[in-house]
């Protein structure tokens, strides 16, 4: 008896020390980028942004032909640098051999979870507000909320996107071989392509998604710059590009980040995010126009309640002007028509409204282990990458899969966070307008599963997210659209299971989000990339 | 944050007749079991962000309560079994945050007393080992801290304990454990901690350090001690400013506590038991008060005692 209890003690510790002492593998490891077409005619594709090829003419001069002994000095280069490389030099080429459309949207992933914390409230109850000149101070800057969140992601990738294609259409235009077509002497030590290597489209990429990036993240430069040098490096390691090609590719990366980025009249600058915040005078107007659209449709505001910070001290609405901002595939007007097609939410003094926040008090009065999965599954609040961050981790499993050539995986990546932006314009301004309440603010007993976001309830941010990428990947990816739909139907009413939504909001946020998505498949379906 | 209620399970929950826990230097004899409950309040209103003190007008304080079941087993003199299961409830008293509740670990350990020595008539001194494991009883989420009723890892730990008594009554004791901690996982299929993204649901639980020491009375159905332990996470990362705590962050801190227990004369074999503690300072948890108060039954199977 005693010696079957040691016994089975002495297994249990067995057990216990070959489980718990497994490495966490925190890499999002990626197969090497070999694509099946390399899409040659991508210098063709529609721009989305209103940009032609020839206005970056400057940044890629015409190559030195490869007989030329400028340019077999730079083959020797590589040759000289490949026969010295380190392990680790080794391994950056391998990391960025995956493809850097692919390892810059990891990247951006985990800056947005670094940066998305919500400043902490000073000792007087006020908060202070993140300074883009102080990023390291408290609070740090940006505070990378969704919106915040889906507009970086969206002018890095649709940045990607352009800038790709216009170092297509120059490949294609001068047709220099890569260096280790040229020169057997140089290693390929990546998967061989017939892409033309002028310029490099790892130096491309580099020099767009940094510039933005630095932007976007003023406290990374440091990291941002060594990434984009390692993913040059990187090219010219692998013979995949000379000095030449790549000083062109970074150029042309560069000039394209400058067009949006160009002060004062960059889109970047003038897309309406500095207005986005508001100020507190700004603020205290809100509820009162809210009041209007009430009226207006014929329902008394003086009945209504309306929306209110429930943090304590209570703190500003995130972003309020957000639904002010520029989208890139819907015009003003058109996100207001798509607005009104919503219509208000049911009024807080309406029966529906009353079995709307019963359905929210029953959901999950005693917490369901199954449904507590899924609202966290979901939730992407503070700290995370954000729900446009989880559509691109989605979307990422799909590009790799799809051993899509750069541009191709740019313009998924292009097409998911451009439309996710025109969600978050589009959601944001419907919040604003009618000034909605949250479940917990009409019944304080109601407690919630999950974080309490600081804006208004109508319409429910995730539901529109998700719906517009759903769409959009459904479009890319129709053999996963089946897949897409589940997750679309499980991240809309994580919300409701979490007890911080109401069904109107997440069904509504549906019909928009799908509305909006489609705007973005109407423009892929006539860019010529299929 | 909530961890220090595990911890505290393991620090100064007694499990029976004189306090034989599995950080004292105590035994139960052959063929005696002592078993009871005991219930446990926890409450703190500041905390440690990393090594900011605050509060959080978004949580206000959080109480943690838990009942739990105890028992004691002599196997030998020399060999006990140590096993408890508490029901744990959390509760926020500002915000929206829904509280939480349930069964949370069981833990069994096994304490050897492996080294006395006496010296006739004047004090006694003993070292003991033990090992004890623990794992949850439910599938509860240990991601929604500082609710969450516990850490959901399996845990393995070793401790060497010392004790040394006068016959006048006077004692003291000192233990330290080291304990190993499981990988859990989250709900969620991405997290951030320490500088980076990782893209799993998995996280690695650094392991802990901890160290008891305590002075004490005890005679004549009466134990009274002071105590002061301190856990180390031996490794983990603060948490960040104005984040939720996470499960693997570096949880430290130093507590300041008392314990009485004293043998009802009226009822044989009773036990009552009272117990407290402070935490004086800590890093990424609560800066909590717990109370603790217990009845615990001793039986006799053994005629030899």
């Amino acid at each position: 008896m005693k010696a079957f209890k040691i016994l089975s003690l002495v297994a249990i510790v067995l057990m216990f020390v070959t489980s718990a002492c497994e490495e966490i593998d925190s890499a999002e490891h990626l197969k090497l980028l070999d694509p099946d077409n390399v899409d040659a005619n991508a210098g063709s594709w529609t721009m989305i942004l209103p940009i032609t090829n020839n206005q970056f003419a400057a940044s890629v001069p015409a190559p030195a032909a490869t007989t030329a002994p400028a340019y077999i000095n730079e083959l020797t280069a590589i040759k000289t640098a490949q026969a010295r490389l380190t392990s680790s030099e080794k391994k950056i080429v391998q990391y960025w051999g995956a493809g850097g459309v692919l390892r810059w949207n990891q990247i951006m992933r985990e800056l947005v979870a670094k940066y998305a914390l919500a400043p902490a409230p000073n000792a007087d109850g006020t908060y202070p507000v993140p300074i883009a000149e102080n990023p390291w101070g408290d609070p740090a800057f940006p505070f990378a909320n969704p919106p915040y969140a889906a507009r970086a992601y969206a002018y890095v990738s649709i940045g990607q996107y352009e800038a790709l294609k216009s170092a297509w259409y120059f490949k294609y235009q001068y047709n220099r071989p890569a260096p280790y077509v040229t020169d057997q002497g140089v290693q390929a030590l990546l998967p061989q392509s017939t892409l033309p290597s002028y310029p490099s489209e790892d130096a491309v990429l580099s020099g767009v998604t940094a510039e933005l990036l630095k932007l976007l993240f003023p406290g990374e430069v440091d990291f941002i710059n060594s990434k984009a040098s390692e993913q040059r490096y990187a090219a010219m390691w692998a013979g995949k590009a000379t000095t030449s090609d790549i000083s062109a590719g970074l150029a042309l990366g560069n000039a394209v980040a400058g067009y949006l980025t160009a002060p004062g009249t960059g889109r970047f600058r003038t897309d309406g995010m500095g207005a986005a915040g508001g100020t507190k005078a700004q603020w205290d107007v809100l509820i009162d126009s809210a009041k209007l659209h009430y009226t207006k449709i014929g329902i008394d505001a003086s009945n209504e309640i309306f929306w209110k910070s429930m943090d304590a001290p209570a703190r500003p609405p995130m972003l309020p002007f957000f639904g002010n901002v520029r989208g890139w595939f819907l015009t003003p007007d058109q996100f207001k028509a798509e607005r009104a097609a919503l219509g208000p939410p049911p009024s807080t003094s309406s029966e529906q409204m009353k079995e709307e926040l019963a359905e929210v008090y029953n959901e999950t009065e005693k917490v369901d282990r199954d449904k507590l999965h899924i609202v966290h599954f979901w939730a992407d609040g503070g700290g995370t990458y954000t729900p446009p961050g989880h559509w691109n981790d989605i979307a990422a499993d799909y590009v790799e899969e799809a051993n899509f050539s750069e541009v191709r995986a740019a313009r998924a990546f292009a097409y998911l966070n451009g439309t996710m932006l025109d969600a978050a314009v589009g959601c944001w301004g419907v919040k604003y307008y009618w000034f909605n309440p949250r479940p917990s603010q009409l019944d304080p007993s109601i407690k919630t599963l999950t974080g309490l976001p600081n804006f208004p309830s109508y319409t429910s941010g995730h539901s529109t997210f998700s719906a517009s990428a759903s769409v959009v990947l459904s479009y890319l990816f129709p053999a996963g659209a089946a897949t897409f739909q589940d997750y679309l139907r499980e991240a809309s009413i994580s919300r409701l299971y979490g007890r911080i939504h109401y069904r109107t909001d997440i069904e509504k946020g549906n019909t928009h989000g799908i509305a909006i998505g489609n705007y973005a498949v109407t423009f892929a379906s006539n860019d010529g990339a299929n | 944050m909530k961890y220090t209620f595990t911890l505290l399970l393991i620090f100064s929950l007694a499990v029976c007749g004189y306090s034989q826990t599995l950080t004292d230097g105590l035994m139960m004899s052959k063929g005696n079991l002592c078993t009871g409950f005991m219930y446990s309040h926890d409450k703190w209103k500041n905390y440690w962000e990393g090594e900011l003190e605050r509060d959080n007008g978004n949580i206000g304080e959080i109480t943690t309560q838990s009942i739990t079941w105890v028992g004691n087993y002599g196997i030998t003199n020399k060999i006990n079994l140590i096993a408890m299961v508490p029901y744990v409830m959390t509760k926020a008293s500002q915000g929206v945050l829904h509280d939480m509740q349930g069964i949370q670990d069981l833990s069994i350990g096994v304490k050897y007393h492996f080294f006395s020595k006496a010296w006739e008539g004047k004090s006694t001194f003993k070292a003991f080992g033990v090992l004890n494991f623990s794992t949850p009883l439910t599938d509860y989420t240990p991601d929604f801290l500082p609710l969450s009723i516990g850490m959901a890892s399996t845990n393995l730990s070793g401790r060497l304990t010392t004790y040394f008594k006068l016959d006048k009554g006077w004692f003291v004791n000192a233990s330290g454990g080291y304990t190993m901690r499981s990988n859990v996982e989250l709900d969620r299929p991405s997290y951030y901690t320490g500088d980076q993204l990782y893209n799993t649901n998995e996280v690695d639980m650094p392991n802990v350090f901890d160290l008891f020491a305590s002075i004490g009375y005890l005679k004549n159905g009466l134990q009274a001690e002071l105590n002061l332990m301190q856990q180390n996470t031996l490794g983990g990362y603060d948490i960040r400013r104005q984040d939720m705590p996470f499960v693997s962050n570096k949880m430290n801190f130093t507590k300041a506590g008392a314990l009485v227990m004293y043998y009802l004369p009226q009822v044989k074999n009773l036990a009552l038991r009272a117990a407290g503690s402070y935490t004086l300072s800590g890093r990424n948890v609560g800066q909590s008060t717990t109370i603790m108060g217990g009845v615990l039954y001793t039986f006799h199977f053994s005629k030899n005692d």
